[in-house]
């Protein structure tokens, strides 16, 4: 699409300082690769945390190990970068003891669904009032390119090199039987979408998971690139509805052209509402 | 004439008989009367089953440290059970059995037949007597009970007290027929002689102006982590840690605090971590198995610099080994375990009031040093009750995490101070905006691979715990006995300290000067006390359940001295009467040496 007017550099800047969302990023320059599929989200959870005018000082950015985890340094907010597959029951953690923080998780692959795949199940079922973003490139990236539970069947890496043969993970249909109270699906290469999307889960209390196909255009020439994912993502149904279970999964089974939008939401007690109610009926304070 | 009352009552039966029931009852009277009481209940492995229940008491006048290696009486509930336990009851001890059980027995089967010559032998027919008295033979532990009471002379009514007390929550008939059973037994007791060799004479002196409670040192870990206001705590059950647990569930909503079961010990600590990272009082709760999953991520608690306590009960291992039995055998996991140059703090009580003061003051260590802090126990000191004597509740500090410079632009996280303790700060407060970090990392919080900012910072993670020997409150290494110089010294931690003071008072009664260490700190380690202790002693004895001797290695290799080394492996505590023959060895040799020089 050509732009009907010229847009200016300097005015561009100019608009982006004004807005505000700077001040949620911190002078460290990203480590990421140039091109990563990464650049979106700091991109994008700066704009939806000024937009929803969430104090920095009271967000706290929680990772594993891994590219997509050294985010937290890339923001000015409280940030903790913690073990490889550690980042969800760290940031249950950090709720529990204190409900008035925006916490939000940031993980790859490899993080969430390999080390860390034990706790994802626990997140969702308690309905942990955060927001977890999980960035998946099917392939290790920190580690220099080795295969992942996400990767295809026959995907070559240094550790597949006869090409992988295990059968990856469905990771939307598993957030879905967990029990996640929230989920979407969105892609890097379309930042404007992730944005939104990344604003919804900030604001859906309980637990929100967010899946963002990124490519690692270091490591994967062949799968999961800009080229391969731009002819087959698309957009959900424009008559799905995101409060059926069923048609949700129904949505997430077909992985041969990924669907970008809200798949699920619903509202029940978190577990902050939970412990609350504990505490009632334990008779705090008598 | 003053008689100093000591004895040992194990009651024995099966599963199902009532007898952790009645030793209950039994210890909680003796306390409330005024004895000072300790008592260690051997359980079955198995849930089902018939399996074997040892309910062991021990009763004195003045303050005992630990269990006897010897029973005075045994109670039989069970006599396939309580067989193999004739041999404990010392020469002149009573036996009291049912004189009529259930069903014909085959031969050799009955204790009658087990007793020695110099055991005093009260067949009492308990099923008969809880026949007669409540209309069913369930009864018979009341009637032993009972019987106990009434041949000691007890307070019938302190025992009443008790009956009522325990079955507070179930139908008055319950109460009723335990009642009656007990007054029956009580009764035949009164009637039957009692030889002088077993007496329970009243306590004396003054009572404590504090209330007398009965308490396991799980309970008293829970205590002090109420009385210290923990806010948020996250665990995954494992014996014989789970207790705490199951406690604070019930205590902590009432007090504001929240407390959530993971999914597995990395998780538990995981979310602990993330709560002190977050300024709240966090605590875990583990054994063995649970400890190894930990250690990855005490790690990142040390370099992160985070606040968080993990109690550890530690049970025979390796691996899943016996869940049931005691072992002083993680240590060295305790104080090592994990990559790196990670040091943290490691508290180890001796007795059941230690673990209230350990489990409060680590609070306050954490917090002050910004450190994980482990407080490690055992089984055997986890599910033994002692009588104590509660002191204030307000003893510990409350939380003060405050930095000690006003944050803003240009706060340093881990600012290298003169102490190595940099300013916290915590979500939520504006201008101490940080990201922390496994990494390696500069003053900022940024991440670092230079070399050195890897030495200033590692030697600033470790020096800064050095101060930690100086807490208030707690005595991190204290030494009983004979004061000066003397031929054996015993220097020992944890649980077994109980007996190796025993020991030792023993010892002194032969007239040999003797002392004990016991050592609250183990990492960083008193190197300057210990040091002078063992300058004091010739002969230094070191006794522990473990089999490699993991406090002995730790202690010769920060004092870089020889040591004696006892180590036991058996599941079960040390023998008391074993480690007077040591000492008694070990002086021998000393006065054999001295006599040729
Ligand atoms: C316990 C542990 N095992 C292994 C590693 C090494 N490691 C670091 S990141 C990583 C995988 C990263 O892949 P992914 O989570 O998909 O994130 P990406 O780098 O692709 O963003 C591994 C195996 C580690 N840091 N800790
Ligand atoms: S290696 Fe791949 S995932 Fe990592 S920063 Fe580079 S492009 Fe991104």
């Amino acid at each position: 699409m050509i732009p009907q007017q010229p847009v200016y550099l300097e005015d561009k800047v100019d608009e982006i300082r004004q807005s505000g969302r700077l001040d949620y990023r911190s002078q460290a320059l990203p480590t990421w690769c140039p091109g990563c599929g990464y650049y979106s989200v700091t991109e994008g959870l700066a704009n939806a945390l000024n937009d929803l005018q969430i104090e920095k000082e009271n967000t706290v950015v929680v990772s594993g190990i891994g590219c997509a985890s050294r985010f937290p340094f890339f923001m000015d907010t409280y940030g903790f970068h913690t073990l490889h597959g550690r980042a969800l029951p760290v940031a249950t953690g950090i709720k529990v003891a204190n409900e008035k923080l925006t916490v939000v998780a940031i993980g790859g692959d490899g993080d969430g669904f390999a080390i860390g795949g034990g706790h994802i199940p626990h997140a969702a079922r308690r309905n942990v009032d955060i927001t977890y973003i999980l960035f998946d490139n099917g392939i290790y990236g920190l580690t220099k390119g080795q295969v992942s539970p996400t990767s295809a069947i026959g995907f070559k890496t240094s550790t597949s090199p006869f090409e992988n043969r295990d059968a990856p993970l469905n990771p939307l249909l598993m957030l879905l039987s967990y029990g996640a109270s929230w989920v979407g699906q969105t892609y890097a290469g379309w930042p404007h979408h992730l944005a939104g999307l990344v604003q919804q889960a900030l604001e859906h209390p309980g637990f929100s998971y967010l899946h963002v196909l990124s490519p690692c255009v270091t490591f994967d020439k062949t799968d999961r690139t800009y080229q391969n994912l731009d002819l087959t993502v698309r957009e959900l149904d424009s008559d799905h509805d995101s409060s059926d279970l069923a048609l949700a999964m129904q949505a997430a089974s077909d992985t041969r052209s990924p669907a970008l939008g809200l798949y699920y939401t619903s509202q029940r007690e978190t577990l902050g509402q939970a412990l609350d109610q504990v505490a009632l009926r334990a008779g705090a304070g008598g | 004439m003053a008689y100093d009352t000591d004895i040992q009552i194990s009651i024995c039966g099966s599963a199902g008989d009532g007898t952790i029931a009645v030793g209950d009852i039994f210890k909680r009277a003796m306390a409330h009367i005024g004895y000072r009481v300790i008592a260690f209940d051997q359980y079955p492995a198995e849930i089902r089953g018939f399996g074997k229940c040892i309910a062991r008491t021990r009763v004195a006048t003045s303050r005992v440290y630990s269990m006897k290696g010897y029973s005075d009486v045994l109670v039989s509930l069970n006599d396939l059970h309580a067989i193999p336990h004739v041999g404990e009851v010392r020469n002149y001890g009573a036996l009291i059995y049912d004189s009529a059980p259930m069903s014909a027995v085959a031969e050799g089967a009955h204790i009658s037949g087990h007793l020695k010559p110099g055991h005093i032998p009260y067949a009492l027919p308990m099923r008969e007597v809880s026949e007669l008295a409540t209309g069913a033979n369930r009864s018979r532990n009341f009637v032993a009970l009972g019987f106990v009471a009434g041949l000691y002379q007890l307070p019938q009514d302190a025992f009443h007290h008790a009956i009522a007390a325990k079955f507070e929550s179930k139908a008055a008939a319950v109460t009723k027929s335990a009642l009656a059973a007990f007054d029956s037994g009580f009764e035949a007791g009164a009637a039957s002689y009692q030889f002088d060799d077993v007496r329970i004479d009243a306590p004396r002196g003054r009572k404590s102006t504090h209330e007398a409670r009965m308490m396991t040192g799980n309970g008293a870990i829970v205590q002090g982590c109420l009385d210290a206001g923990i806010e948020t705590f996250f665990g995954y059950p494992i014996t014989p840690a789970t207790g705490i647990m199951e406690h604070l569930a019930v205590e902590m909503p009432r007090h504001g605090g929240r407390l959530v079961q993971t999914e597995d010990e990395i998780a538990a600590i995981s979310a602990a971590i993330g709560a002190g990272y977050a300024g709240s009082r966090a605590a875990t709760a583990t054994s063995g198995p649970g400890l190894s999953l930990m250690t990855e991520m005490m790690g990142l608690g040390v370099m992160a610099e985070v606040p968080v306590v993990i109690f550890v009960s530690q049970r025979g291992g390796p691996s899943t080994g016996l869940p049931t039995k005691t072992e002083q055998s993680d240590l060295n996991l305790a104080v090592w375990g994990g990559h790196g140059d990670a040091r943290r703090i490691v508290l180890a009580p001796t007795n059941v009031e230690g673990c209230r003061r350990c489990a409060g003051r680590a609070f306050e260590i954490a917090e002050q040093f910004q450190v994980p802090v482990i407080v490690l126990v055992d089984l055997y000191l986890s599910n033994r009750y002692e009588t104590v004597f509660l002191q204030d509740e307000n003893e510990f500090l409350p939380k003060n995490w405050k930095p000690a410079t006003t944050p803003g632009a240009g706060y340093r996280r881990y600012e290298l101070t003169t102490d190595g303790v940099s300013p916290r700060c915590i979500p939520g407060e504006a201008g101490g905006i940080h990201t922390a970090t496994g990494l390696e990392h500069d003053e900022y919080g940024n991440p670092s691979d230079n070399s050195g900012t890897h030495s200033l910072m590692t030697q600033k993670r470790h020096e800064k715990l050095q101060a930690a020997i100086k807490h208030p409150g707690i005595n991190f290494t204290k030494r009983f006995g004979d004061s000066g110089k003397v031929e054996v010294g015993l220097l020992t931690w944890g649980s077994s300290f109980g007996e190796a003071l025993e020991a030792m008072l023993l010892a002194q009664q032969e007239g040999i000067r003797c002392a004990a260490m016991k050592v609250v700190m183990l990492s960083p380690f008193p190197v300057r006390s210990v040091l002078r202790f063992y300058k004091d002693c010739q002969q230094i004895l070191v006794p522990e359940l473990n089999y490699t001797g993991q406090f002995a290695k730790l202690l010769t290799s920060e004092i870089a001295l020889p040591v004696t080394r006892i180590s036991h492996a058996t599941g079960a505590p040390l023998d008391v009467a074993n480690l007077v023959e040591a000492i008694r060895r070990a002086a021998r040799k000393h006065r054999r040496r001295h006599n040729a020089a």
